[in-house]
């Protein structure tokens, strides 16, 4: 029966890097991280789209992108069309 | 770089001072050769930043973007200064690649933002959130305000630039461990920060407080708003418990920041106020922040560290270092400003490269044209303490074309006499002025505000030249080994600190001995603070008769050593004399001990409050009387005065009451209904530690902070060395007595004289420790010369040829030796003996305080084993390690008696029907088990099932659920299973 070790250990440290988002809410529906992000890398294509309303929308990319540019992407292109 | 990912980092750590502000760190790193990294880009290294706030790494010509560089030019005129040079334009290639598809600011920001902010904001909220972020996040000590782009542009650029040449090859990689990039927080900033984070909560709270109001239409008051206490309460608890920070977030907070003061002896409450330590885990496996620097000499003690898990990671300071506390850099950049410095905002890119580029705090504020010029005037100021405080410190880096001024707190400096063409600034007449400062008030502060003695800290050492000693500077005549001497050492005994100051020659001796010698010192005995009698510290001792030693150091004086000793110069033979100084052990004359040699006076302090208690419970100082007060233990309490405490001068031995304290008992009606309750209080007293005895000292009668009545007494008891108790010289040469042989068997000479310790050779030669024979024979010298023998290290004017010449001028032995004779024969002896007078210390380890034997005694409540520990008269530990022993010696009969029947010996009754545990009555033989309504098949286990503690963890079990079910083998009943 050994004594058990006290349990004051730091909480871990956030990271300074930290992997981004890849699933996103709708605009649409407002559902929760339902929308995907296909990149399409050799054609230059990002697509993202709603599993639950199937809202999508597509635009151009660049070697830089990643899906939260997507999507950002389409929140403006949603906030041009109001 | 060890790190997989990056070839090279560049991390900048900036602050703003005076502010609550987290440090915000910002990092530029390039990228290793393949890897991940080599599918996204053309071939090369990348280079990317770290921005604070942002989660993904930002390629740096993108940070340059968004700060409004666009064109490439612009960007690569912040980066390389110079564009001829064709091998840095190609590594920033990938870098500019990279960015390509990225040319505009607001594309930039717009890139940032989407990194940063949650994602689904607009794009103006992403715009304005990495615009905040380059802003106010990002290298703060440039500026938060607006319009800092281009200095920050130019940080960021430097940085970079740093980056590449380290890439490169062209200069060498930072020095993590160097002091001159470490910062100490001393009590002031400490405090400051503690009080910042109670404040800002307090005005947080009041906040709230007025809002919660406001809400409901109610109108506030600021007496009812302010909770006076909260910073009351902040700054006790993080004095009182170390722990540095806010009470809710107890395990972030840095712990042991604040210490009780070691007051064993005065040279150990010296050493304590000197410390310096390292946050970095104990368990770190790094060597390398535990190791000595260079950039250390002069600033922190070579010697004084303690041994184990925190060797090297704490420090103490060296004699003369001093740090710094910080200044204002305003006036510095004022006049910066006036002395044609050219402002980064001014200046064209292309005129960096050949002009000096000056840094106030780590923050780039413009470049120069004539470092030389400018460096000479900036030092003049500070040596005539005009504009500049004597505690800035100024670098000219000349092949990187730098001016580095620094005038931050934390920074260790250390004084140096002044040289300008090979000579001291220092004249005769300071020396005549110091002399008489009684009457002229001349001080150490107007030696260095008249430009004599600088200060000097890590980083700015390197750019100097320093003579170790006035003969280094030589005349004119003389070729010396270098006339550009800036400064001079005062002496280079002031590398170390307070406790190796007391070790006479630690030139002469292996390292470690100082080093142990240095913990030693701490715990020797001595007068620790001239009003000790009036004090009442917890813990005290108090050696009889200290002196001064024979031999000492000229560090000594200032450490006042002499005026309170701690130890005392014994007659000490090295010599192999019945035997029982073998193994560290020493032979002491019983005839000295009883004449008062190394005899202490040890005191304990016992304190008690009458402290206010929720509800009813009042406590009193008073004499408890069986018949009203409960829970009174076997002890006297007669020795008790009227008024519950004790009075000086009564004797007192182990489990004694001094402190008479009752309670009063709650009176909860509800259990004693009709019956007349016999106890109205509980006793509290305090009781005499249970191994010591004494004689009450003093009586301290007073009223503490809350009013309530508080007392502390004191007692205590005379230690006479006996067989067991520890001492040492001042050289790492530990042990203790192994016996004491009166006047008659000590080996004598023929004047007569007697050691007072006998040490044994063996202890010597491979502990290689030459400064404690050196000491000895200097004190041989001193007693007979009838001074003081000087042991300062560093000196070269004595030596043992020296000392050993005027030893037999006095008729004395060259070395020291002595023809002896057997006190048990009257022989003349083999050998002779070195025998000579030499500093000893009692150490603070004594028997009395450390014996300790049991055969039965208290057990733990909850499991019913042994206490632990001596001051609870606990049983010894037959530990794991010592179990294993048994087992594989076979003896498990043994070990039942050891682990079993003589620490938690249990009895149980178990129902044979279920297997678990049952009510039994004994007295009337009566059992039951109540899931079974089983009456009578039953069990004992007391041969069986062992000990309190096994049987609490099965009840444990019962209510997780998981049943321990015990079977009789071969027996009727089911598998066990809960």
């Amino acid at each position: 029966m050994g004594r058990r070790k006290s349990k004051r250990k730091p909480p871990p440290k956030r990271k300074n890097i930290e992997p981004l988002d890849t699933q996103f809410n709708c605009p649409f529906c407002n559902h929760e991280k339902s929308c995907e992000v296909k990149m399409d890398k050799p054609r230059n294509a990002g697509r993202v789209s709603c599993r639950v309303c199937l809202e999508d929308f597509q635009c151009s990319i660049n070697y830089l992108s990643e899906p939260v540019d997507v999507y950002n992407e389409w929140i403006d292109a949603c906030e041009h069309a109001n | 770089m060890k790190d997989g990912k990056y070839a090279y980092k560049c991390e900048i750590r900036s602050c703003i001072e005076h502010s609550a502000r987290p440090v915000s760190t910002l990092w530029i790193n390039m990228m290793a050769r393949g890897g991940s990294s080599a599918k996204k880009s053309a071939i090369g290294q990348r280079i990317i930043g770290v921005l604070p706030y942002v989660k993904q790494e930002i390629p740096v010509m993108i940070v340059f973007r968004a700060l409004g560089f666009v064109a490439d030019r612009d960007i690569l005129e912040h980066i390389i200064y110079d564009f001829d040079d064709p091998e840095m334009m190609e590594m920033v290639k990938p870098s500019l690649d990279e960015a390509f598809v990225i040319q505009e600011q607001n594309v930039a920001l717009n890139f940032i933002g989407g990194r940063g902010a949650r994602p689904g904001v607009t794009k103006e909220k992403r715009i304005k959130y990495a615009r905040e972020i380059l802003q106010k996040e990002m290298l703060p000590h440039v500026g938060v305000s607006d319009f800092c782009e281009t200095k920050k542009a130019y940080f960021l650029g430097y940085m970079v630039h740093r980056l590449l040449l380290a890439a490169l090859g062209r200069r060498e990689l930072d020095d993590r461990d160097h002091y001159g990039n470490k910062r100490l927080d001393l009590a002031g900033p400490l405090m400051a920060l503690l009080f910042r984070g109670l404040f800002r909560n307090l005005m947080k709270e009041v906040r709230m407080h007025a809002q919660k109001l406001l809400d409901k239409g109610q109108e506030y008051g600021l007496d009812a708003a302010v909770k006076p206490k909260l910073i009351t309460d902040g700054l006790r608890y993080s004095l009182a418990t170390g722990n540095w920070g806010d009470q809710k977030k107890a395990h972030q907070a840095r712990a042991g920041v604040s210490q009780v003061l070691n007051r064993l002896t005065f040279a150990s409450t010296l050493s304590h106020l000197r410390r310096v330590n390292s946050p970095i885990g104990r368990d770190g496996k790094l060597a390398k922040p535990r190791q000595l620097h260079n950039s250390l000499w002069g600033m922190i003690c070579p010697a004084e560290t303690p041994e184990g898990a925190a060797v090297g990671l704490v420090k103490n300071l060296a004699l003369m270092s001093y740090i710094s506390v910080g200044s204002q850099p305003a006036p510095i950049l004022e006049f910066l400003e006036e002395w044609s410095m050219e402002n980064l905002e001014e200046i064209a890119p292309s005129s960096i490269d050949d002009a000096t580029k000056i840094f106030v705090n780590g923050c780039w504020v413009g470049i120069h044209r004539d470092p030389e010029q400018l460096m000479m005037t900036l030092r003049k100021l500070r040596r005539q303490m005009d504009i500049i405080v004597s505690e800035v410190c100024m670098v000219r880096d000349i092949r990187d074309r730098e001016i580095r001024i620094y005038t931050d707190a934390g920074r260790i400096c250390r004084p140096l006499l002044v040289v300008e063409n090979s000579k001291l600034l220092l004249k005769k007449r300071h020396i005549d002025l110091l002399k008489e400062r009684e009457y002229n008030n001349f001080s150490w502060q107007d030696l260095v505000a008249s430009g004599v003695v600088e200060y000097i800290d890590c980083s700015e050492e390197e750019t100097i030249m320093i003579a170790m000693s006035l003969e280094d500077l030589g005349t004119e005549e003389e070729k010396t080994y270098c006339n550009t001497y800036t400064h001079c050492e005062i002496h280079p005994a002031m590398v170390l600190g307070v406790c190796a100051s007391i070790i006479p020659f630690p030139d002469h001796n292996q390292s470690p001995r100082n080093t142990y010698q240095s913990a030693m010192g701490k715990q020797a005995m001595g007068v620790y603070i001239t009003n000790f009698h009036v004090r009442m510290d917890t813990l005290a001792h108090v050696l009889f008769y200290p002196q001064k030693p024979l031999v000492t150091t000229r560090s000594m004086e200032y450490l006042r050593f002499r005026e309170l000793p701690a130890g005392i110069n014994s007659i000490v033979g090295i010599a192999c004399y019945t035997g029982y100084n073998q193994e560290d052990s020493v032979i002491m004359n019983l005839s000295a001990v009883e004449r008062g040699f190394f005899r202490s006076c040890f005191y304990r302090s016992y304190k008690d409050a009458e402290t206010r208690r929720s509800g009813m419970q009042e406590e009193l100082f008073e004499k408890p009387t069986r018949d009203t007060c409960q829970g009174m233990r076997h002890a006297i309490y007669d020795k008790l005065d009227e008024d519950g405490i004790i009075s000086p001068g009564m004797r007192v031995s182990g489990d004694d009451v001094i402190i008479g304290k009752t309670i009063t008992l709650p009176e909860n009606e509800d259990e004693l209904e009709g019956q007349t309750r016999r106890f109205s209080k509980r006793d509290a007293s305090v009781f005499l530690r249970g191994s010591e005895t004494g004689i009450v000292d003093q009586v301290m009668l007073t009223v503490n902070v809350d009013g309530d009545r508080f007392t502390k007494i004191r007692v205590r008891s005379v230690r006479i060395p006996q067989i067991g108790d520890k001492f040492a010289s001042r050289h790492g040469q530990k042990g203790t007595c192994g016996i004491q042989y009166r006047v008659e068997d000590m080996p004598f000479t023929v004047e007569g004289i007697t050691p007072d310790i006998i040490i044994n050779p063996h202890a010597i030669p491979s502990r290689m420790t030459i400064g404690h024979l050196i000491e000895a024979l200097q004190g041989k010298l001193g007693a007979n010369k009838g001074e003081i023998g000087d042991a300062t290290p560093f000196n070269d004017a004595v030596n043992v040829q020296k000392i050993s010449n005027l030893l037999q001028e006095y008729g004395y032995h060259l070395r020291g030796n002595e023809i002896m004779y057997c006190g048990h024969t009257g022989r003349k002896m083999n050998a002779q003996i070195f025998l000579t007078p030499t500093y000893y210390q009692r150490l603070k380890h004594m028997v009395d305080d450390k014996i300790h034997s049991r055969a039965r005694g208290p057990v733990q409540i909850l499991v019913r084993q042994p206490m632990e520990g001596r001051a609870r008269e606990g049983g010894l530990r037959f530990g794991e390690m010592e179990r294993d022993c048994q087992i594989a010696h076979g003896a498990a009969q043994f070990l039942r008696e050891r682990l079993f029947e003589v620490s938690d010996p249990y009895s149980v009754h178990v129902c044979n029907l279920c297997g678990l545990m049952c009510i039994a009555n004994l007295r009337n033989n009566t059992f039951e088990c109540k899931g079974c309504r089983n009456k009578t098949r039953f069990v004992s286990l007391s041969r069986r099932l062992s000990g309190v503690g096994a049987r609490i963890q099965h009840e444990d079990h019962y209510h997780i659920p998981v049943c321990n079910r015990s079977q009789r083998s071969g027996s009727e009943g089911e598998q066990a299973c809960g």
